[in-house]
């Protein structure tokens, strides 16, 4: 007879998690994935979308900071290569 | 078929003749290839992310064409040559990229310089701020010109006497 193995204890980095969760407010979304239409707006043509996941110097923001998820995270990116090349979007700010 | 976009930027002193010579022998160049033009629009000058070629403001054409996937590497391979060595000296940058079939061809771009509004109480009114129009220079104070009286330094002195 085979015993399956239950797990009592939760792990400790998913205690945090919730921690973390409750002490910040609701569940990050992804945008992307919530509404279509943003969906279809991510473009390396569209820079001012893009400009809203850059941080004041320039760089992509994390996703666990813009809440994207891992799918939309990597167009995201790529899109912002893409836009950088074309220079619609900086590659560093000024100032620096 | 295959639809592909080209979108480049051009150096702000292009002329409309040189843009129009452009526009023709890429209409050539895609018929030559069995293929066709959706669109050639111009989006407008702009000001760059960062200085390219030593120019601070751009100008960005958007194409897009339709070709077969049997003459799609030839025609790619051509319109690269053409547009960054042919014309090298005008156009500074290319970027060329797959729409996919399936997707409407419905896109947004950043607002040109030749778009926005260059009139204070235009741009209080397109961004909901109808309360302001017309108070914009009333905050301002008049800057100081040389035409003002000077202030005399015998007038100075008088005052501390007083005191």
């Amino acid at each position: 007879m085979s015993t399956k193995k239950i797990k009592l204890k939760m792990s400790s980095r998913l205690l945090k998690k919730k921690a973390r969760r409750g002490s910040f407010g609701a569940k990050k979304m992804c945008r992307f994935c919530a509404s279509p239409e943003q969906e279809h707006g991510l473009d390396y043509k569209n820079a001012n979308l893009l400009r809203s996941f850059l941080t004041e110097r320039g760089k992509i923001l994390p996703s666990r900071i813009s809440g994207n998820c891992a799918q939309h995270q990597r167009h995201m990116a790529h899109a912002i290569k893409k836009s950088r090349v074309i220079a619609l979007i900086p590659y560093c700010s000024y100032g620096y | 078929m295959m639809r592909y976009e080209a979108l480049f930027l051009t150096v702000p002193e292009i002329t409309k003749s040189e843009m129009e010579t452009i526009e023709k022998q890429l209409n050539d160049l895609v018929i030559d290839a069995h293929g066709e033009i959706i669109s050639f629009e111009r989006w407008g000058k702009y000001r760059l992310a960062y200085p390219v070629a030593k120019n601070e403001y751009g100008v960005y054409y958007l194409t897009r064409f339709q070709v077969g996937p049997e003459h799609t590497q030839k025609l790619l391979s051509e319109l690269k040559n053409f547009l960054d060595i042919k014309y090298g000296n005008l156009v500074k940058r290319t970027m060329v990229s797959v729409l996919p079939v399936h997707k409407s061809l419905e896109y947004q771009r950043p607002e040109s310089l030749e778009e926005t509004p260059q009139d204070v109480d235009d741009f209080l009114r397109k961004n909901k701020m109808g309360a302001f129009v017309g108070k914009s220079g009333a905050s301002f104070k008049k800057p100081r010109t040389s035409k003002q009286e000077p202030v005399e330094v015998g007038d100075l002195d008088e005052t501390f006497d007083a005191e």
